[in-house]
């Protein structure tokens, strides 16, 4: 995990994205799919531990209507996402949203076992 | 439904039988008008407590109860009005620090009234419910949820600034029944001890804490280091002979008093797991034996000596706390 990221200043929801602007004067892209993809709840993150049920959720996800969800801080280091289609559960760390926005696997590459990565 | 271990009569619960009701038709009844009114108190109660925090570890036998306890203390030292609930259900410590062993709980009108130790912080545990505490509790999943859903729904908490839970270690199913009965659940604060196993096992309890939705307020090092006093000439330098053979020096003043900090097991560990998770590092708490002492005669540390070493540790840690919870979250992030 990254230890030094840049500071997410501003988060815009768009109609299907969030456009993050970082301190670093950055500005990067993350599909809504892309989030509820990524979800790290108990119940989500065991789905995409193989492509079959990755694929599986990401088609589930790619069906729902597009929504702007409700998004709130989580402490000082993530996000919630609250949506009315798909899960609400996940908290995302900023270091997630960050490896989302730059195309990484923001599991690392590692399979969800037992309440943890 | 879940089973209850403690059978509360409330009168107010005939009423609402049928008279042609079966024995099992007004039983069910019975129960679900005991959830449901145990459903409303707890949102009652997430209402009446400010504070909720859950203390959790990875692994066993890191201190947890006893930081539970010393962070309890510390609010109340602070002037706050603290609750601890012990979630342990088949290892209850905490009533025995709190100088509340043998006590038993105090039931009036259907709700069971909190026993008050030390600096007036009100305690429930499963402790005061057994017969003696040489007998274990054996309970199956439904059981626990079923004395946790009572210690949180028919417990008389009253008003309080802070209730902080104690839960047994791991990632067990206790941590989700308290997340999923109790509101507004401010965060977790995950405990260990400098070594690699106990530090594997609290990664466990962050990703954990995604899982359950409650965000994780930090990471406490139990045990951090022992702290070695004495006397020599004034002035001088002092070699001590530390675990694994690691030579620590310490200069000692004018008057000969010198002291050194040895760790006993590793240095840092706690704050690399809260810099790789990108959790806050609450802060270290140092090896004291006198929390063996305290524990075991009844008297908290914190009590026994507000003003030493360990006590300024656990305050520091608290006002990290209190600073996390309190601080408006995501300050600096604008979200449109």
């Amino acid at each position: 995990m990254a230890k030094t990221l840049p500071e997410l200043k501003r988060l815009e929801r768009r109609d299907l994205d969030v456009l993050l602007s970082y301190d670093n004067e950055q500005n990067l892209v993350v599909t809504y799919d892309d989030i509820k993809h990524a979800c790290p709840c108990a119940k989500c993150a065991p789905q995409r531990n193989d492509d079959e049920s990755s694929k599986y959720l990401r088609r589930e996800i790619e069906a729902m209507s597009p929504e702007k969800p409700k998004v709130k801080t989580v402490g000082k280091y993530a996000l919630s996402f609250e949506w009315i289609n798909g899960c609400s559960s996940g908290i995302y760390r900023f270091e997630r949203i960050w490896a989302l926005a730059n195309k990484l696997d923001p599991d690392d590459g590692k399979s969800y076992v037992h309440g943890a990565w | 439904m879940a089973e209850q271990p403690v059978s509360i009569h409330d009168p107010k619960a005939n009423d609402s039988k049928e008279p042609n009701a079966s024995p099992q038709q007004q039983k069910q009844m019975e129960q679900a008008y005991a959830q449901m009114k145990r459903k409303m108190a707890m949102q009652e109660i997430g209402r009446k407590i400010k504070h909720k925090i859950m203390v959790l570890s990875g692994k066993g036998g890191v201190g947890k109860s006893t930081v539970s306890t010393g962070l309890a203390l510390s609010l109340a030292q602070q002037g706050h009005s603290v609750g601890i609930l012990d979630i342990d259900i088949t290892g209850p410590n905490v009533p025995k620090m709190m100088g509340l062993d043998g006590q038993r709980l105090h039931v009036e009108e259907g709700r069971i009234h909190p026993a008050q130790g030390h600096l007036g912080v009100k305690v429930i545990s499963m402790a005061f419910l057994l017969e003696d505490e040489d007998t274990p509790v054996v309970w199956r999943g439904p059981i626990k949820l079923g004395a946790i859903q009572q210690f949180i729904g028919d417990v008389e908490w009253g008003e309080l600034d802070y209730l902080v839970i104690d839960f047994p270690p791991g990632t067990s199913d206790e941590p989700l029944t308290v997340a999923q009965s109790l509101p507004d659940i401010d965060g977790m604060v995950i405990v260990t001890t400098p070594q690699d196993v106990a530090l594997l096992d609290s990664r466990k309890s962050i990703t954990f804490s995604e899982s359950l939705k409650v965000p994780v307020l930090g990471v406490v090092e139990n045990m951090s280091g022992y702290t070695i006093r004495g006397k020599t000439t004034s002035n001088s330098e002092v070699t001590i002979a530390g675990p694994g053979g690691k030579s620590h020096k310490a200069s000692s003043d004018e008057d000969g008093n010198f002291s050194v900090t040895l760790d006993i097991f590793k240095e840092g560990g706690g704050k690399d797991t809260a810099e790789e998770f990108g959790v806050p590092f609450l802060g270290a708490l140092p090896f004291d034996p006198g929390f063996v002492r305290g524990g075991d005669d009844g008297v908290h540390r914190i009590v026994s000596d507000p003003d030493g070493e360990s006590a300024k540790a656990f305050s520091k840690v608290v006002d990290s706390i209190v600073e996390q919870i309190s601080e408006s979250p995501g300050e600096g992030l604008e979200i449109v």
